[in-house]
């Protein structure tokens, strides 16, 4: 599903080339659950936004669904954002305007989805979630594991077939936590979504299949986690 | 999509009340003097536009020729025998209607009597204004030379009804008059409005010089209805051909052409006989001021949602990442801006309601929102949506542009040195125009304080005059001995003009030594009574007043110092001068006093002594007696001569503060705008102000552990607001130099702007910033370290 081919990435400062990435070639399959880990400022962060199509890397390719996507316009971009990605933050980033129920509806609406069909998948979402009785509620009302199930609850509305978290329980209390990493679980296994995760815990990292270890923008290792 | 949007919307209105206050406030009052704006344009624009073909409608011109082949003067009067000859010869002319000039006559249903505005006109003046007949017939109203054309408020007044046809009403105390049509009430934004209306036929009969046709006396209105095809280019050839070949030919001949009559009331000025421009110019004025107010306005939303982009960029990050695209956003943002400015549009409304009746008295119309008319609405739905586009389309490109990892990992910092000083352009621009603005005002006031500190060349105070009625024109006499009698005034004359008047121009003058055969200059003509200067005290340089010891006075003339110039006489005293054919001499020489404008040195002027020309009756009052009881006196005396007419006494300085009245308009206008875009503009500096302060909190907080004092940070946030307002002085203080010195030349009679009035504007919009800015950076100064520091 993903192909990365020698991604670098840097920034020149006054001639200095600083590296963020380096030589980055991964695959990474459809169904698979991978962390990513490794030290602060070691570029995890950035390769997922790499992935996420947040960034464009300095060189290399990438091809997501087996189309080249390493530049790509802002409406395909977009139209890939509608279908197949759906992103989790670390802050949660929901909109502080609108209501639980209008925040899990944002993505239906921007993918132009009929208006029965959107209130039932709402429906089923908060339902699965727990949330229901929160519908009406703004984000700054919400604790923050509560916040972060709107998060993802958001990020599946639109059905995608890869979820990008970006350490999503790094705000997290560790109850919270263990709640959000055996949801991901839970879709990765029951759902079949990819899902790639950026994380620091060990403990969370073993929820997936597969780790990626970073360190200075390298790829030191890559290990299948065996359960 | 767009229900969420408007309700998101309308939640970050409620949320953000400061900045929605702000932008609420400052769209509300641009708005307003935006709307006020456009209705004053369209009363003006409409004027004289009522009547179904009043494209057709002209009015005969006349040029009055001057120095050198140019053209000294063009006014709208004409001859009686110009009318008749066009309709006889020109094709294209489908009515002809002669009109005289309207003047305050007498009109009574028995005891029942009032002064109201009289016309005469020929009965074809029904074909080109739509009168709107109450009762009566149209067709046959203005046969009979004794019959007459009511308004409706007229035969309210007179009757208290409107079912008036037929019966009859007292011209001037001296004429019955059947009423053979009542009309609605003639539109206030019209030139040509009369309280009652009577055939030309009857006019003939009152003035029975006015039935032959001369081509001397223009003291008529000709008006022409052409055919809608006409080339009126074409027909203005032809006009003067006509003329030409029907008029002896001398330099003083005076051309004729036709011009547009809806025209006249903007495009009324004339250079050289070509239009050249006029009230329109007032209108322009006007206009620009409403939209800066609007603009500033807008500014201040722009600056405000960009300055809040630091916020807005996270919703736009994460919008994005979830699918939205850029449409969307913008639609989004812009939505935001409308929902805005529909909550100002009312406000507006309802602000122009409480305004309208102080503007109404202020500039003497009647202005109101017509609610029932599409029209009105569709323009201020046109206002809105503009409005809306301007105030928003800047943000809404801006916030929508924001690449959405930037955002998430606030990096917005980097905003580039572009965007930042566009703001500050905007804010430089805001001021800029407000500090115009103050210069205007300032330089307004000095020239009408200038203007008025001028003397006018005798004591205004204690003059009054009344009109010479009825019998007061063949008892005058009689009426002043009384009068004298009386010791409520100590002298008076009678003359054909008031004191300020307007035309009575004339150049039928020679005078011993002239260097051309024929006089082209203007000269005025007032024609009185014995003691003319003893009563309005005009200084005499040289001679002496017309006096009844002096038989030879009959044909004895006064002039004025600047006659005495053109004449070039060296002792005027006894000289001869040759007026309207007939020999004079000059008896006296006064010195020049105002008549006409205050602005420009007026025409030379001659008086002569005659008892046939009366017009006004002038008195000085007698100032040992109170003014009450000498108001009763001559009330009483005039009554008495006068018994059908109401007396009316006019103060003779309160027709000299007429004479301001304009330049006083434009000078509360301009204080109006001016206040009110200081007062915008510092209602958005007030809110980048605070912007900036909540941006910077943590800044502060940190800065006061380390020991900053509350003046430090108050300067640190001050300063650069400071410097913009700075900016804008030095970009203002030229341009107002330059164009108010541009307005000052427009007068012959103007002051000099003043050096002081630069730093008192400079200083005034620089304390108004300094107490905004300052009020909240000492609120963020003072506010405790711990809490802006516990944010994070």
């Amino acid at each position: 599903m993903i192909q990365l081919n020698n991604i670098e990435k840097y920034y020149a400062n006054k001639g200095v080339k600083s590296y963020i990435l380096r030589h980055v070639t991964t695959t990474i399959k459809q169904g698979e659950f991978v962390s990513i880990m490794g030290p602060s400022g070691a570029g995890k962060s950035t390769l997922l936004n790499i992935i996420g199509m947040l960034e464009e890397p300095t060189y290399g390719t990438y091809e997501f669904l087996g189309e080249d996507v390493t530049t790509l316009n802002e409406r395909k971009r977009i139209e890939l954002y509608r279908n197949h990605i759906g992103f989790v933050f670390q802050a949660y980033h929901l909109i502080d305007e609108m209501t639980v129920y209008e925040n899990i509806e944002a993505p239906l609406l921007y993918k132009k989805i009929g208006s029965s069909e959107r209130a039932s998948r709402i429906a089923d979402l908060l339902d699965r979630f727990n949330i229901v009785a929160k519908k009406d509620l703004f984000p700054n009302q919400l604790s923050g594991g509560q916040q972060q199930l709107v998060g993802i609850a958001r990020a599946l509305a639109a059905q995608p077939s890869i979820i990008l978290a970006d350490e999503p329980t790094g705000n997290l209390q560790s109850a919270q936590a263990d709640e959000i990493m055996n949801l991901f679980k839970k879709l990765n296994q029951e759902d079949g979504i990819t899902i790639i995760q950026v994380t620091h815990s060990e403990k969370n990292a073993t929820y997936g299949n597969r780790i990626l270890h970073i360190a200075d923008g390298v790829v030191k290792d890559d290990v299948k986690v065996i359960v | 999509m767009f229900k969420l949007n408007l309700k998101i919307a309308l939640r970050n209105l409620w949320k953000n009340k400061t900045s929605s206050f702000i932008n609420v406030i400052g769209l509300a009052i641009g708005l307003a003097a935006c709307l006020m704006l456009l209705l004053y344009v369209s009363y003006e624009w409409n004027f004289d536009k009522q009547a179904k073909n009043w494209k057709n409608v002209y009015m005969a011109m006349t040029n009055v020729p001057g120095e050198g082949n140019k053209i000294a003067g063009t006014f709208n009067g004409s001859t009686t025998a110009l009318g008749p000859l066009l309709k006889q010869n020109l094709p294209e002319v489908k009515y002809v209607a002669r009109m005289d000039y309207g003047k305050k006559s007498l009109i009574a249903n028995g005891q029942n009597s009032y002064k109201k505005d009289s016309k005469f006109a020929e009965p074809d003046i029904l074909k080109m204004y739509d009168y709107q007949f109450i009762s009566g017939d149209p067709k046959t109203a203005l046969q009979n030379p004794l019959s007459v054309i009511l308004t409706e408020s007229t035969a309210k007044t007179l009757f208290g009804t409107v079912d008036v046809l037929s019966k009859s009403v007292r011209y001037q105390d001296k004429e019955n008059l059947t009423i053979t049509g009542v009309v609605k009430d003639l539109p206030e934004n019209s030139s040509n409005r009369f309280d009652f209306l009577m055939p030309w036929s009857f006019y003939e009969i009152v003035d029975p010089s006015a039935k032959e046709l001369n081509w001397n006396n223009y003291s008529f209105v000709t008006m022409v209805s052409l055919n809608p095809d006409a080339n009126i280019d074409l027909v203005n050839r032809k006009v003067e051909a006509l003329v030409k070949a029907n008029t002896p030919q001398t330099p003083q001949s005076q051309p004729h052409f036709l011009y547009q009559t809806s025209k006249l009331h903007l495009f009324g000025k004339f250079e050289n006989g070509k239009p050249a421009g006029g009230d329109i110019e007032q209108i322009w004025l006007f206009m620009g001021l409403a939209f800066g107010i609007l603009l500033i306005a807008c500014i201040n939303f722009m600056n405000m949602a960009t300055a809040k982009s630091e916020k807005r960029a996270k919703e736009v990050g994460i919008k994005k990442t979830i699918g939205a695209n850029r449409t969307s956003l913008i639609f989004q943002f812009l939505t935001e801006s409308m929902v805005l400015t529909l909550v100002a549009v009312v406000m507006a409304i309802a602000l122009l309601e409480i305004c309208l009746p102080a503007f109404n008295g202020l500039l003497n119309i009647n202005l109101g929102i017509s609610y029932f008319n599409t029209a009105s609405w569709i323009g201020i739905l046109g206002i809105v949506i503009a409005t809306g586009l301007i105030a928003g389309s800047y943000p809404a490109f801006y916030l929508s542009s924001f690449n959405p990892i930037q955002t998430l990992k606030r990096n917005i910092k980097s905003r580039g040195i572009l965007t930042v000083s566009l703001r500050q352009v905007l804010v430089i621009g805001q001021f800029c125009f407000a500090i115009i603005l103050i210069i205007s005002t300032l330089v307004i006031y000095r020239q009408i304080q200038y203007i008025k500190n001028k003397p006018v060349g005798f004591d205004v105070n204690a003059l009054v005059e009344i009109p010479q009625d009825g019998e007061l024109k063949t008892k005058f006499d009689l009426f002043k001995t009384e009068m004298l009698k009386s010791g409520a005034v100590t002298s008076m004359y009678q003359s054909s003009v008031s004191l300020s008047h307007r035309g009575r121009n004339f150049m039928d003058m020679k005078w011993d030594g002239m260097t051309n055969p024929q006089n082209t200059v203007m000269f005025n003509q007032v024609a009185t009574s014995y003691d003319f200067i003893k009563t309005n005290g005009i200084k005499l340089l040289q001679g002496r007043d017309f006096s009844k010891n002096f038989a030879s006075d009959t044909s004895a003339v006064m002039v004025s110092a600047s006659a005495v110039k053109v004449f070039g006489y060296k002792n005027p005293i006894g000289k001869k001068v040759i007026v309207f054919g007939s020999n004079a001499h000059i008896v006296g020489v006064f010195d020049d006093y105002v008549w006409d404008s205050p602005y420009k040195s007026n025409n030379p002027q001659v008086v002569y002594l005659t008892t046939g020309q009366t017009g006004v009756i002038t008195m000085r009052l007698n100032n040992s007696n109170n003014l009450q009881s000498n108001i009763e006196t001559i009330n009483k005396i005039t009554k008495a001569f006068n018994p059908a007419y109401p007396t009316e006494i006019t103060f003779i300085n309160s027709l000299y503060q007429e004479k301001y009245k304009s330049e006083k308009t434009l000078g509360i206008l301009s204080n109006l705008f001016g206040g009110l875009a200081i007062f915008v503009s510092c209602l958005g500096l007030f809110g980048l102000v605070a912007y900036s302060a909540e941006q910077r909190t943590k800044e502060f907080g940190v800065r006061k552990v380390l020991g900053a004092s509350v003046a430090n940070l108050m300067q640190l946030l001050s300063l650069s607001f400071i410097k913009m307002i700075v900016a804008a002085i030095i970009v203002a203080v030229p341009i107002s130099y330059f164009a108010m010195g541009k307005w000052l030349n427009n007068f012959e009679f103007h002051t000099e702007i003043s050096w002081w009035i630069i730093p008192v504007a400079a200083l005034g919009t620089l304390s108004m910033a300094l107490i905004t800015v300052s009020f909240q950076a000492y609120k963020t100064a003072k506010a405790n370290p711990v809490d802006a520091l516990k944010y994070e």
